[in-house]
């Protein structure tokens, strides 16, 4: 296999890689909030599935959460899971990345001053106004450091896709060497994820700046 | 009377911290409540802002009872709604300003008016700028927070407050987290609204301030009202020995 | 002065990992590197009890007793093998590890056990040919011989051209899990491998047509003639004191392909 091919079939790996990056995102950013309210909730019953749902999966492997997700529906109902793989996958990671947002947003909404409740409250704005309009905002600005950190390990646990047989860059990059008996598809595909995250380090960094006009 | 608080009865758990506690307060004056820490001051300031419950008695602004306590039975609270349009009646400055540190000034004191009242965003800002300027910080309109000094905070706590037209204004310890020099700043600008027979209710520690600028002085210890009247009576007159007591000890 | 102290402990480093790759004294029992895949049976992987079996790991340890050598299991990822041998982690790939295509890669002994690639279906699936994988999806492990062979041009890439997918897994096991719940409708597995797959299963089978066949053998680092040698001497004598058959018999799966001696 020339060098060309080799990273003509990377490069479609790690076409892959960023859409499971990209649709694990937008999943779970918004489902951490989700479990988070929940997990605030003073419903004893929601609040306690939900401080489960983040035990069990902050306490299990990935690689296992993404097996039961992917085989639970055949061997629980023994319903067909023909075309459910790439489904199961995004599942899998949508839900374990969103129980870590959501302790990263709660570790920040608890972080905040009262006295921002306080005066909101006094002023008249409403519950969900003082959430998005005053909390929110700066709550996004204390956690983001803990975000990007979490994003950046994502990138690198999009490999653990393979254990559903989905070929992302790094199971190709394992196929390759294998067939070629040679170590080069390894170094392409540490660039590859060095670059992926050298440009999210670079976008979060912008962020960082773009709320950097307080203190 | 704009705010009429009676009998109330406030606990921290198994603490009492409030003890049959009842102020009135006119309209266009000025009631200054002294005391040292812990004398119960600020949870009467809190409870008549709803910050804090009241677990007996009852609260009325403007004559509409708010919360009230059926013999023998828990406080009772008006709707939601109810509650909304009496917050509209009355704005607090805290000790710790509270400014929300994202906004700028301009914004901090134009939020509430634009999307709490649903005012329009050009006669409140205009109204925002004359506020800034009465306050002597228009040309800080843009800037943020962080950036002011501690009294140039707490003036545009004051102008955020006003800018709601609240028909009474509450003072948490204005002065307690600034520098002496700072202090004076506020304490013009408070007298100022005094001026104006703004209604106003002031926790403080400044002594000569209460004094020069209250039409009533509200002397608490350990939760109860000990002593009431004009500043003359109080602060030259006290007839309690515990008020001479905490007199002494700020001369 | 901090690069100092890092080229100290580089040195420090080298020093005792020189050390450790110094050769035993002489009265040591040699001890034998067995490498080999962890999730291959039946040629080699983890027992109920979580010790180490298989028709390849009993071989070689009778291997070593005979030769008096103390055996050391290191199992490792498949992938890996190359990079495990090269580094001398281990002294040989003994594991179901096929010669064809590879001939000229390592230093082979001769082959031990012949093997063929087929297609394992479901009985009632309605495949019966090849030809009938047309449109199907298969499912294979990443870096096996029936991975290579349908990626091979001179292979069964044409075939594979037919098919609706090729899923590739990192084990057969999960392999077989999609075919039991109808996500994959083929296999294409080593004929041990996938004996050993269905020998507790009901309802599955391979089609008549083999996709391809091979030999399995030890393949030791290029140029280690001597150690081979060694190895497949001692092979020969317990296929003539009846071990080799012993073992054999254990695994119903593969005695039928065991070939030395024969």
């Amino acid at each position: 296999m020339s060098f060309t091919t080799m990273l003509a079939t990377m490069s479609v790996g790690m076409l892959r890689t960023v859409g499971i990056f990209l649709l694990t995102l937008l999943g779970s950013l918004p489902l951490g909030m989700i479990i988070m309210f929940g997990r605030k909730s003073r419903l004893t019953i929601v609040s306690g599935a939900m401080k489960i749902l983040i035990s069990v999966i902050r306490g299990t492997p990935l690689m296992l959460q993404l097996l039961v997700w992917y085989f639970g529906p055949y061997y629980l109902f023994g319903w067909s899971i023909k075309g459910y793989r790439y489904t199961a996958i995004i599942i899998g990671f949508v839900v374990n990345y969103a129980c870590y947002f959501a302790e990263i947003y709660r570790g920040g909404i608890e972080a905040m001053d009262k006295g921002q409740y306080e005066a909101a409250e006094i002023l008249g704005y409403t519950k969900s106004q003082t959430f998005f309009r005053i909390i929110l905002p700066q709550v996004i600005k204390t956690i983001l450091p803990s975000v990007t950190n979490e994003v950046i390990t994502l990138v690198k646990d999009t490999s653990l896709a393979f254990t559903l047989a989905y070929q992302e860059v790094f199971s190709l990059a394992k196929q390759i060497s294998a067939s070629e008996t040679s170590f080069t598809p390894f170094v392409v595909a540490g660039v590859f994820y060095f670059a992926a995250n050298y440009v999210v380090a670079f976008i979060m960094d912008r962020i960082e700046k773009s709320m950097g006009y307080y203190s | 009377m704009i705010l009429e608080m009676k009998n109330i009865v406030k606990h921290f758990e198994d603490c009492k911290v409030l003890h049959d506690i009842s102020l009135g307060v006119d309209s266009g004056e000025v009631v200054s409540i002294i005391g040292r820490s812990g004398s119960g001051k600020s949870t009467l300031l809190r409870c008549a802002t709803f910050l804090e419950k009241i677990d007996g008695g009852s609260i009325a602004y403007k004559g509409d009872t708010v919360a009230h306590t059926p013999e023998g039975a828990k406080t009772v609270y008006a709707g939601k709604k109810e509650m909304a349009r009496v917050r509209n009646c009355f704005g607090l400055v805290f000790q710790n300003f509270n400014l929300f540190p994202h906004y700028s000034v301009l914004k901090n004191i134009m939020d509430a008016p634009v999307n709490v009242q649903k005012r329009d965003p050009a006669s409140v800002e205009a109204e925002a700028m004359k506020l800034l300027d009465k306050m002597g910080l228009a040309d800080k309109a843009s800037a943020y927070p962080f950036q002011l000094s501690g009294g140039q905070k707490q003036r545009v706590a004051i102008a955020r407050a006003l800018a709601l037209n609240p028909d009474i204004l509450f003072f948490d310890e204005p002065t307690s987290a600034l520098d002496p020099e700072l202090t004076q700043e506020v304490l013009k600008i408070i007298r100022q609204l005094a001026d104006e027979k703004m209604t106003m209710v002031i926790v403080t520690h400044e002594m000569n301030f209460a004094k020069a600028v209250s039409n009533r002085v509200i002397f608490m210890d350990g939760g109860y009202i000990v002593e009431e009247g004009t500043p003359a009576e109080v602060f030259d007159d006290p007839k309690q020995e515990r008020t001479k007591r905490f007199l002494q000890n700020y001369d | 002065m901090k690069k100092t102290v890092c080229l100290l402990l580089a040195l420090t480093m080298m020093l005792s990992l020189a050390a450790c790759g110094a050769p035993a004294a002489s009265t040591e029992k040699r001890v034998f590197k067995h490498g080999f895949d962890l999730d291959y049976p039946p040629y080699s992987y983890i027992n109920e009890d979580g010790s180490m079996g298989g028709f390849d790991v009993e071989l070689a340890q009778a291997v070593c007793e005979h030769l008096g050598w103390e055996y050391q299991a290191v199992p490792f990822n498949w992938d890996a093998k190359d990079a495990e041998l090269n580094a001398g982690s281990c002294d040989c790939i003994w594991s179901g590890f096929t010669i064809n295509g590879r001939e000229d890669d390592y230093t082979w002994t001769k082959p031990y056990s012949d093997n063929t690639q087929m297609i394992l279906v479901k009985n009632d699936s309605g495949i019966k040919t090849l030809a009938d994988l047309a449109g199907k999806n298969v499912g294979v492990q990443t870096a096996t011989s029936a991975y290579d062979l349908l990626n091979d041009e001179e292979g069964q890439k044409a075939l594979c051209d037919t098919f609706a997918g090729l899923e590739v897994y990192e084990t057969y096991t999960i392999a077989f899990n999609d075919l039991k719940a109808g996500a994959i409708d083929a296999i294409a597995i080593d004929v041990t491998s996938g004996n050993y797959l269905i020998s507790s299963e009901d309802g599955y089978g391979f089609l008549d047509e083999v996709l391809g066949s091979e030999q399995y053998a030890i393949g030791f680092r290029k140029g280690d003639t001597e150690l081979r040698d060694t190895v497949e001497k001692a092979l020969d004598d317990l296929v003539a004191d009846g071990t080799y058959a012993k073992i054999g018999e254990k695994y119903p799966e593969i005695k039928d392909y065991l070939c030395l001696g024969k």
